[in-house]
């Protein structure tokens, strides 16, 4: 078997002498990188983790740290469970209270340590920006993909426990997207002839349909406007890592690793060419029907989280209107994006008319319990749609539209 | 009988296999609190995983997984070494983090080679399970 090489700094932390819970990192990742046949570390300049660890987990690993190496930013809270929200939520008690109490044993050590307390999968939003062809560590599928595909930084798809011990040792294997040769696309994908990408919900459903697809590898886009937003390559990329398991999405001209496509391609012929038609779109939107007669309980949007710019549009939208009684809306934000937000006046207004603002994952709420007679969830995100529908298992129905949709579903009644 | 693969974790445990024949996840297809399976419709629905081998094609991934697996370790409800035809990175994280045994790389399927309830000493020092039947 292939072992990894290590340098001094590494020996000294794998043989204990900078204390116990590095000693148990580097140590972790040495035997990961053995299996996985990596030679040697390199040094991260970014990581972002998930702040779920077990607290027994997080205290065993960071035993006898006390600064860690690099900028390290928080994932958001998984499950339903804000320790500020919950009841505007509508999460039950029980479940709140079990949730609060490891939340707490964790953020005692993040905050020693100097874990940066965003609760985003948007960590470029919140001061963590790592620069093209940085070896970085981050956790999040989309925030995986936005990483490697919109900055040009190298992160792997590690689980929680390699990730961790990461941010904490500085290191990571020399191995899988972090070599240039594995950073290619094979798959060439156009729009067909007339296609014009329109609201969120055309960019999300190419980014699923290509996802499921494609299925895995690295694709380039040969298909977006150079004028297309944060928001709107947020919604394309996101799902495409969460149909299928595909690595990297390139986009000419936009992204760092894809002037032309001969680049985003190595020089190399792709091995297919996907032409996505308008019925390929609709038939994917279709996957989780929208109907207007359809009675809504819940609406979700921030999947990926909501920018200041949706914010300020939602907030448009909302101008004093509010939901119907029993009707719930929750954005998901980090608490950086809402101080801005908030200072400009667009959250009051969507508060004002019923919507909850949290630092959560709109993704798996279902790890949590969603609030009662919550039979009907709608969301113009297909990263959220998939996940909501899987993990509840069919207790739910998802629906998917655009924003002006998803509000409308709301019944929007004047605001007195 | 004496089977041959790699190994990726190092220990020595003997105990009764659980075989899937479809790929597992720590998340959604146990709960770590009891240790059952928890697969609708699977044959091991309901099965427990404490102290038991567990024998799986791959993984079905989940990045939180190896969270999870250590979880139900601290419930005393994990299996106690794992052996597949491909150890996916995921599960490899996930045997690391409670450090338990793993091997893969064996000569034919594992999970047709064994069957749930067979008696298995895991033996890494010499790359080898013993199968008693």
């Amino acid at each position: 078997m292939q072992e990894v090489q290590l340098t001094k700094y590494e020996q000294e932390m794998a043989a204990g002498k900078h204390g116990p819970g590095l000693q148990k990192a580097i140590n972790l990742l040495i035997k990961y990188g053995d299996a996985c046949g990596a030679e040697r570390f390199v040094e991260i300049t970014s990581a972002h983790v998930m702040p779920k660890e077990p607290p027994e987990l997080l205290a065993q690993f960071t035993e006898g740290i006390e600064e860690l190496p690099v900028t390290t930013t928080l994932h958001p809270l998984m499950a339903a469970f804000s320790q500020e929200k919950w009841q505007d939520m509508g999460i039950p008690k029980d479940f709140a209270e079990k949730e609060s109490s490891d939340h707490e044993k964790r953020q005692k050590i993040h905050g020693k340590l100097g874990f940066i307390k965003s609760y985003s999968c948007l960590p470029m939003h919140v001061g963590n920006l790592p620069r093209k062809g940085d070896y970085i560590s981050w956790i999040g599928s989309g925030a995986q993909i936005l990483a490697n595909s919109l900055l040009g930084a190298k992160t792997n798809k590690d689980g929680t426990v390699i990730n961790l011990c990461s941010a904490l040792t500085g290191r990571a294997l020399y191995h899988g997207l972090y070599l240039d040769e594995n950073r290619y696309a094979k798959v060439v994908i156009k729009l067909a002839d007339g296609v014009v990408l329109e609201g969120e919900d055309d960019y999300g459903a190419l980014g699923y349909f290509v996802g499921g697809t494609v299925m895995t590898g690295n694709v380039v886009f040969d298909c977006i406007p150079k004028k297309a937003t944060f928001d709107q390559i947020k919604y394309l990329i996101a799902p495409v890592a969460t149909s299928g398991s595909v690595n990297i999405c390139h986009i000419v001209g936009i992204t760092p690793e894809a002037p032309t496509v001969e680049a985003a391609l190595g020089g190399k012929e792709p091995e297919a060419v996907l032409v996505v038609t308008r019925e390929d779109l609709e038939k994917t939107k279709d996957l989780f029907k929208y109907s207007s007669e359809a009675t809504v309980d819940l609406v979700l949007i921030g999947c990926p989280h909501v920018t200041v710019e949706e914010a300020r549009q939602i907030a448009k939208l909302l101008e004093g209107k509010k939901i119907e009684e029993g009707k719930r809306f929750w954005l998901a934000m980090s608490d950086a994006t809402y101080t801005l937000v908030k200072a400009m006046g667009d959250a009051e207004n969507i508060e004002k008319a019923g919507g909850v603002f949290s630092h959560t994952c709109m993704a798996i709420i279902p790890d949590s319990p969603l609030p009662e007679n919550v039979k009907v969830v709608m969301t113009n995100s297909f990263k959220a749609a998939h996940y909501v529908n899987s993990l509840q298992q069919g207790k739910v129905k998802v629906m998917i539209g655009s924003l002006e949709q998803c509000l409308d579903s709301l019944k929007l009644q004047k605001r007195s | 009988m004496r089977i041959k693969g790699k190994s990726l974790n190092n220990g020595k445990v003997r105990g009764k296999a659980l075989v899937f024949d479809v790929p597992f996840s720590f998340i959604g297809d146990m709960c770590p609190d009891t240790g059952t399976v928890t697969m609708s419709g699977h044959p091991l629905f309901g099965e427990s995983l404490k102290d038991k081998i567990l024998v799986i094609p791959t993984s079905r991934g989940g990045t939180i997984a190896p969270f999870i697996a250590y979880h139900a370790q601290k419930n005393n409800v994990a299996p106690t070494a794992i052996l597949c035809n491909n150890a996916d990175t995921i599960t490899l994280e996930c045997a690391l983090t409670i450090d338990i045994p793993i091997m893969d790389g064996f000569e034919e399927d594992i999970t047709r080679l064994l069957v749930s309830g067979d008696e298995l000493e895991v033996n890494t020092n010499n790359n080898c399970i013993e199968v008693f039947r």
